[in-house]
């Protein structure tokens, strides 16, 4: 038999978000002056920095912060994109990885936890598309659900991207005989990936196992006032 | 998302709204009533203002120049405004997502119409990366689809003029108002800036694609729209243009001055008031005297042009990396439209005939804005080359036919002829070969009297 680890092996590809559109996930938690701002949001990495700025002050203005934040969200901002764009030039490597991403937000009176697949090397794949389908499906009418949820997504295949980056470059740096590298990463990285040769094989088949079913359901709760507030406190807490 | 108590508002008139005067809003002044699709809103502020009746909760005031809008369809000047959505660059972000941003931030203010949405609300509750949201939000905005009751309408110039003084780059508005319905900015030679609405001074940027304009500050801050870069912008230069206005007043002035001063430069610039020696002399001679028009009659325009361009060479030029050509762009901003096209066309004829590099190049390939309206004069002038060959082509068919035709008609009269004629002949025969029967006849008559006679003679003989 020939070794399945060879066939999936692919040429590394110069790192970004497996999606779609290249957008990364800023998150924002800025205290001045008593103040707390705590924000997060997708970003096209590719606008200029004058739409960072006049964005900072459009949401100073809107939510009537102290002028005292406008610097703050701006460095803030920047410092993120900085990252993004310090990874961007590298490698990453990419096998046939189909990774779980799970979903685990409340967003003020919705609690949503869900479990799904997603291909990483699809890179069509539209975090926004999904949360925006997934909201109108379960009828979640708080608006502010959809952002949060392609939010983590797009944090999640982030990571993924990021560790997939390291992976390689520490792959690189071990490469001793060319062979034997390529056999390393489907093992190693694929902790918490799915073997899609496993899969597909005659033995198990591509329908999920009954027990598994519950795992991979979307639960929606919907809490009253008071539990929002008893979870409120109880994540302050948690966070100070 | 705290609740906003609706904005108490001074002037009492009827929905019309105040002419914006901060943009350039184009001239529609009065309001149209919509009526919205969505169930009436039934909370009617309760705060008793001075905003006219709202005789219906559910009507919602939109300006008439956004008339365009509904809700399914999006309109060419959506697409022109936000053409990331529209040019097929990623194949997420299409016009379905921008449908879909533009009628949740309509439909969420159409929620509370009284309560001016701001953009952290609409980006909060849409999915998607923030600075596509933002600039549809502008969009709606500057076009009244959303945020403008009779009470937004007011507070609106006081709310742009704050930011403009606040900070000069606020580009929030650059996008639309640079293409706003009045083309005034274009031809005119005051050039605004589209971003920090200045008045451009010594250069401006001009970006073709999108029809904006950038005063220099603003190009090197980068305070134009996504889609542009730095290379899509020209430099033009506004120093010359602007001077170039001479009123007749300044004119006659400096006719006056010359009369009286001649080749005193110093005293003929204090006279006029207001013009450096250099203008004095430079426009001087650009004055029509005559002169010009003497001389080869096809290539005076473009010749007089670079003649006078030696003589004038005083103010500075753009910096076009070809001198001739920056020179020419010079000289067709200051010859104004149709004698430039006039050159243009003039220098076509010529090329069509020798082929001189230069002519074509100064009639042809100038730099400035009306230099499209030449290229434009130049397709024309092919175009109808074309049709007129074209038509001569036709009209030869034509003739051809005819002749065909001529030579057809020609050919059957004459057979006819022959024709004829041998009916007559045959006519004549028939005529003689009746004769002849005739005669035979009268002959086989005799014959048979005769036969009788004889016949009688024999009976007669033998009784």
């Amino acid at each position: 038999m020939k070794s399945p680890a060879s066939a999936s092996w692919k040429a590394p590809l110069k790192f970004r978000m497996p999606t779609a559109e290249n957008l990364i996930p800023i998150r924002l938690d800025i205290e001045v002056d008593g103040q707390r701002y705590k924000d997060a949001f997708t970003w096209n990495p590719y606008d200029p920095d004058s739409e960072l700025v006049m964005f900072a002050k459009r949401t100073v203005k809107d939510l009537k912060l102290a002028p005292g934040f406008l610097p703050q969200i701006v460095q803030s901002i920047q410092s993120q994109l900085a990252t993004f764009q310090s990874y961007e030039g590298q490698d990453m490597y990419v096998g046939d990885k189909i990774v779980p991403i799970k979903l685990d937000l409340r967003v003020n009176h919705t609690v949503i936890r869900d479990q799904f697949l997603w291909d990483l090397n699809n890179f069509d794949s539209d975090p926004e598309e999904f949360a925006r389908t997934l909201c109108k499906d379960l009828g979640i009418e708080d608006p502010e659900v959809g952002p949060a949820i392609a939010l983590a997504i797009r944090e999640q295949l982030y990571e993924i991207a990021i560790q997939n980056v390291t992976s390689a470059r520490e792959n690189r740096i071990n490469k001793k005989g060319r062979r034997a590298a390529e056999h390393f990463p489907i093992s190693k990285a694929s902790g918490a990936a799915l073997d899609l040769m496993k899969l597909f094989s005659f033995r198990s088949s591509v329908v999920r196992k009954r027990k598994e079913w519950d795992n991979y359901k979307p639960i929606l709760d919907l809490l009253s006032n008071e539990d929002v507030d008893a979870l409120e406190a109880k994540e302050e807490r948690s966070g100070r | 998302m705290a609740e906003k108590s609706p904005v108490k508002e001074a002037a009492p008139s009827e929905s019309v709204p105040v002419s914006n005067s901060v943009q350039l809003k184009p001239s529609p002044q009065f309001s149209a009533k919509f009526t919205t699709p969505t169930p009436p809103n039934s909370d009617i502020p309760s705060t008793p203002t001075n905003r006219p009746p709202p005789v219906d909760a559910d009507v919602i005031h939109v300006p008439s120049y956004s008339r365009w809008f509904s809700w399914d369809k999006i309109d060419s000047c959506e697409s022109r405004f936000l053409p990331e959505f529209f040019d097929g660059r990623s194949p997420s972000k299409g016009p379905s997502l921008y449908m879909y941003y533009r009628n949740s931030i309509i439909k969420l203010f159409r929620e509370n119409p009284s309560r001016k949405i701001t953009f952290t609300d609409a980006r909060r509750n849409l999915v998607g990366d923030v600075g596509s949201i933002r600039r549809v939000f502008d969009f709606l905005d500057h076009w009244g689809l959303i945020n403008y009751s009779a009470s937004s309408a007011l507070s609106k110039p006081s709310k742009d003029t704050a930011s403009n003084n606040k900070s000069s780059d606020s580009p929030s508005l650059e996008s639309p108002s640079t293409a706003a319905p009045t083309p005034k900015q274009s031809s005119t030679s005051r050039r605004f800036c589209g971003a920090c609405k200045s008045l451009c001074t010594i250069a401006c940027f001009v970006c073709d694609k999108y029809d904006s304009t950038l005063c220099a500050r603003c190009y090197v801050r980068g305070n134009f729209r996504v889609g542009l870069s730095n290379a899509d912008f020209r430099r033009v230069e506004i120093s010359d243009e602007a001077n170039a206005e001479w009123s007749e007043k300044e004119t006659l002035l400096l006719l006056e001055a010359t009369m009286h001063y001649g080749d005193d430069w110093k005293k003929v610039a204090q006279h006029v008031g207001g013009r450096t020696e250099k203008d004095c002399v430079a426009h001087f001679v650009k004055l029509p005297f005559g002169e010009e028009y003497l001389g080869h009659p096809l290539l005076d325009d473009a010749e007089s042009g670079f003649e006078t361009n030696k003589r004038a060479c005083l103010t500075p030029l753009s910096d076009a990396s070809n001198p001739i050509m920056a020179q020419a762009a010079f000289l067709s901003a200051l010859a104004g439209v149709e004698i430039a096209e006039a050159a243009a066309q003039a220098a076509v004829n010529i090329l069509s005939k020798v082929d001189d590099t230069t002519a074509s190049r100064g009639g042809n390939g100038s730099l400035e804005r009306n230099s499209r309206q030449e290229i434009s004069s130049n397709g024309d002038t092919n175009q109808n080359a074309s049709e007129r060959a074209y038509e001569d082509a036709n009209s030869q068919l034509n003739k051809e036919e005819e002749d065909i035709g001529r030579a057809i008609t020609e050919i059957t009269e004459v057979q006819m002829k022959e024709i004829q004629d041998k009916i007559l002949r045959f006519e004549e025969m028939d005529l003689l070969v009746e004769k002849e029967r005739q005669q035979l006849e009268s002959m086989k008559n005799l014959l048979f009297i005769d036969q009788l006679n004889l016949s009688f003679r024999r009976n007669s003989n033998y009784a």
